[in-house]
């Protein structure tokens, strides 16, 4: 397996340093427009060579805010810069045969071609796996689409709220009584877009773990739904085993002890239960006690440790009662930091200013500052989502400029300046 | 053609457990690694005492809720304080591709079990540390769970409506899908990487950090703008209608998107309403934007009269983006995850014939259908042991009869 492995592997590794990354060698060709695009970062940063494959006009994520300074405009997108650090962009137009016969010559020296359209549009344009495989059988094609390929809903429409509520992630986020709500940042497809990245890599060891002559076109077929059924904690599993519906619990305790309390500069999170046990109960009793609320002592009583007990209103009641008071006094640094002392599950609710401040990911050095070329900025960005220590995660170059590569990534693809010309002119690419 | 397992030559010595970690090696479990999870009676993985039981009825081998995140995978009951346990386990790990786990920083060293020690067992093992902070750092050993993380991260800040406290996602959701994602394709990676150079290396995940990563937009929205982003109901994209409507029924509700004149145009007809089309506050989008509260209240009006279900097939069918807010019931008997075999029902020997969830991808030659219920706690030591580490039958009694596999 070795053997093959680094045939396909070592294509342009720096021999020299020695050092190489993970996915060294690997050429993706991504035609996604929005929050999708998340999975050719992930692929971009540890090496890929990801070439997004823009419209003319530019890709969805560029008129997605937030924009720089809050200026719209296409070069100032922070969504489109975030999720595309790494890559290059070229344009050409999918949808014109002769667009089509571009995508086909960069698919032929390809490894990974990832698409996020609906069923069948890829057919419609000769960009099929099957039609890619005749040109080049190693290829992985990856579609997500927001029900999949196949199914009486395929050709259902929608966004990421609508696969949220498809999927069932949607239902168990809000407040009892009110209009369930969404998570923040269309959650749904970056779940897909992780799933994908996940599945890519492992056709990739497939296809370079497999002889040449046994491999023909490999087709990774996304649903962005199922990919939020993912995400449903136990709830299937709670209606399955004992015909319950899990219910929304925000704004509440989801037991004595366990949610969003009010501190002074902000809110904090305590989970005094932890999962399936009591474990926190009692060191967190003691906290109380030794600040001095007296008063909580009621809290070793036996009951305390009955889980239905813990459920109910006046449970509740009790425990918001004696650690409201506490914590509205003392900050949400002190109470992270102390409460953690005593190794009970407490933290802040963080704003995004606050993550900026943490001195965790400060000392980690999480964030990353990436010059932003349209404005010459320089954007403090979140970086490296997992440290691998050999082949460690890059940003890699800035998010590209609309069409930034088009010239060299489609010379190097065999195109003559002149034939680049005629299809400039043609509106074809750009 | 068969489909193949790619993983199936992949040995993990797991030592993850509760919800990320566990989840992440489902994956490389389903697409079929062989994946030994250690376990240990003494001190269980929570996950087993966790509801929902099996007809409410609590069991260590009864949970849905660890059932889902443990199939394909083998588990073995082994004493790591004990010499012959740990030694045990070390001829195990020897034999492995990957390691994993999800303690905080220290306890697998205390157990002999560090990078730097595996390293010297197995040279080129790929070691998979996902501890909630990193492996350094002022708050490297804080504690915690997915709520928890996801408050951290700042998740939990961004989810619910501005008004009100913060309602997150209403789950451990740092644990159900960017950890075990991002976990599972840096070990892919990783695999590739020691396949091209012979080299293993350490994976050091800090679980609040993915949940972070996924939060960029709003993160670079403060850093180069200023701006703390803050919750937005539903009100993600800019445009309108784009939210959550009542339907008629107890707490039934319909998801509603309509981004441009068109939709918004059919919509109006679906809904009978033809009155709102000409009214001046939603005549195009930008109006529609303007008086988006407005536009919320005289469209819940309207879609209160109808079933959601219903509504929702009745908007696609005219490519109006919407559809019913499912719950747990509803998404069981989805036709469309039924059509996708997303559910899979397994016959667990205690559990009887109970769901799992198939990974989100159809591949058209690769399988990764779940191939095992969730292990009882302990059911393949014997197994294990005899198939890997070549004991014996009264070998493995006598290790039983000193407290060895408990």
């Amino acid at each position: 397996m070795s053997a093959l492995m680094s045939e396909a592997g070592t294509r342009r590794v720096d021999e020299k340093t020695e050092v190489c990354d993970a996915l060294a060698g690997v050429r993706v060709v991504e035609l996604c427009e929005s929050t999708e695009q998340y999975a050719g970062k992930m692929l971009a940063q540890l090496g890929a060579e990801v070439t997004l494959v823009e419209p003319l006009l530019g890709c969805d994520s560029r008129f997605e805010g937030p924009y720089l300074d809050s200026r719209p405009h296409r070069e100032r997108s922070l969504t489109f810069a975030y999720l595309n650090q790494g890559k290059r962009s070229i344009c050409v137009d999918a949808d014109d045969a002769a667009g089509q016969g571009v995508i086909r010559r960069l698919a032929a020296d390809a490894d990974i071609l990832i698409s996020s359209v609906g069923p069948g549009v890829m057919a419609a344009r000769g960009l099929s796996n099957k039609d890619l495989s005749q040109i080049n059988p190693r290829l992985i094609t990856a579609n997500i689409s927001l029900f999949g390929e196949s199914g009486p809903y395929s050709d259902y429409v929608g966004d990421d709220l609508i696969a949220m509520a498809f999927g069932g992630m949607l239902y168990l986020g809000g407040y009892p009584g009110k209009a369930p709500t969404a998570a923040w940042g269309n959650q749904a497809l970056l779940a897909a877009a992780q799933f994908t990245a996940v599945s890519i890599l492992v056709a990739l060891w497939d296809v370079e773990s497999t002889p040449k002559n046994d491999i023909s076109g490999q087709h990774l077929d996304i649903s962005v739904q199922e990919s939020v059924a993912m995400a449903l904690e136990n709830s299937a599993q709670f209606f399955d085993l004992e015909q319950k519906i899990k219910m929304r619990s925000g704004g509440e305790q989801r037991q004595a002890g366990m949610g969003v309390f009010s501190c002074q500069d902000g809110m904090i999170y305590l989970m005094a239960g932890g999962i399936a046990s009591n474990r926190f109960w009692n060191g967190t009793v003691q906290w109380l006690l030794d600040e001095g609320v007296e008063a909580a002592r009621v809290l070793f009583d036996e009951k305390w440790n009955d889980q239905n007990f813990l459920q109910t209103e006046e449970a509740k009641q009790t425990f918001a009662n004696l650690f409201l008071p506490f914590a509205r006094e003392r900050t949400k640094a002190y109470l992270y930091g102390e409460g953690q002392r005593r190794r009970l599950p407490i933290c802040p609710i963080s704003t995004p200013a606050d993550l900026v401040e943490n001195r965790q990911l400060s000392h980690r050095g999480f964030f990353q500052d990436v010059l932003h070329p349209f404005t010459g900025r320089q954007i403090l960005m979140p970086g490296a989502p997992y440290r691998l220590s050999q082949s460690p995660w890059r940003g890699g170059a800035p998010a590209p400029m609309l069409g930034e590569h088009t010239y060299e990534v489609l010379v190097r693809a065999g195109y003559e300046p002149e034939q680049l010309e005629v299809l400039m002119r043609q509106g074809v690419i750009a | 053609m068969s489909k193949r397992r790619p993983l199936s030559n992949i040995k993990i010595t797991d030592f993850t457990w509760i919800g990320a970690g566990s989840y992440t090696t489902k994956i490389l479990a389903d697409f079929g690694a062989d994946v030994v999870k250690i376990e240990s009676s003494d001190r269980l993985d929570s996950l087993r005492e966790a509801k929902p039981f099996k007809d409410g009825i609590p069991g260590v081998n009864r949970s849905g809720y660890f059932a889902d995140r443990n199939s394909s995978k083998r588990s073995i009951t082994v004493n790591l304080k004990t010499e012959e346990g740990n030694a045990l386990v070390r001829r195990l790990v020897k034999q492995s591709d990957v390691v994993t786990n999800n303690f905080t920083p220290g306890v697998m060293e205390r157990f002999g079990l560090g990078y730097e020690d595996v390293r010297e067992i197995k040279p080129d093992i790929i070691y998979l540390s996902m501890s909630m902070h990193g492996q350094d750092g002022p708050e490297a050993r804080y504690l915690g769970y997915g709520l928890t993380m996801g408050a951290v991260a700042g998740l939990h800040y961004l989810c619910g409506y501005e008004d009100e406290e913060p309602a997150g996602t209403g789950t451990n959701f740092p644990d159900h899908v960017p950890n075990p994602t991002h976990a599972a394709f840096a070990v892919l990676a990783a695999l590739r990487y020691r396949a091209k150079t012979g080299k293993g290396q350490f994976l050091d995940l800090a679980q609040i950090e993915p949940t972070i990563a996924l939060l960029g937009p709003a993160v670079i929205d403060y850093t180069a703008n200023g701006i703390v982003a803050s919750r937005v109901g539903n009100q993600h994209q800019k445009v309108a209608p784009h939210g959550v409507y009542p339907a008629c029924g107890a707490d039934r509700w319909i998801a509603i998107s309509a981004p441009n004149q068109a939709t918004w145009q059919k919509l109006l007809t679906q809904l009978s309403s033809p009155a709102l089309g000409i009214d001046s506050r939603f005549i195009d989008p930008l109006a529609r934007w303007e008086n988006r509260v407005a536009l919320d209240r005289e469209l819940s009006k309207v879609t209160v009269n109808f079933e959601a279900a219903e509504l929702g097939e009745r908007l696609q069918r005219v490519g109006v983006p919407a559809g019913p807010v499912q719950d747990a019931a509803d998404v069981l008997r989805d036709p469309q995850l039924k059509a996708r075999n997303h559910w899979v029902y397994l016959d667990h020997p205690e559990m009887g014939k109970t769901v799992y969830s198939a990974l989100p991808v159809k591949f058209s030659s690769i399988e990764s259908t779940p191939t095992m219920t969730a292990p009882l706690l302990g059911q393949h030591t014997d197994e294990v042991l005899i198939e890997r580490l070549g004991l014996t039958l009264e070998q493995i009694v006598a290790l039983r009869e000193r407290g060895v596999l408990s």
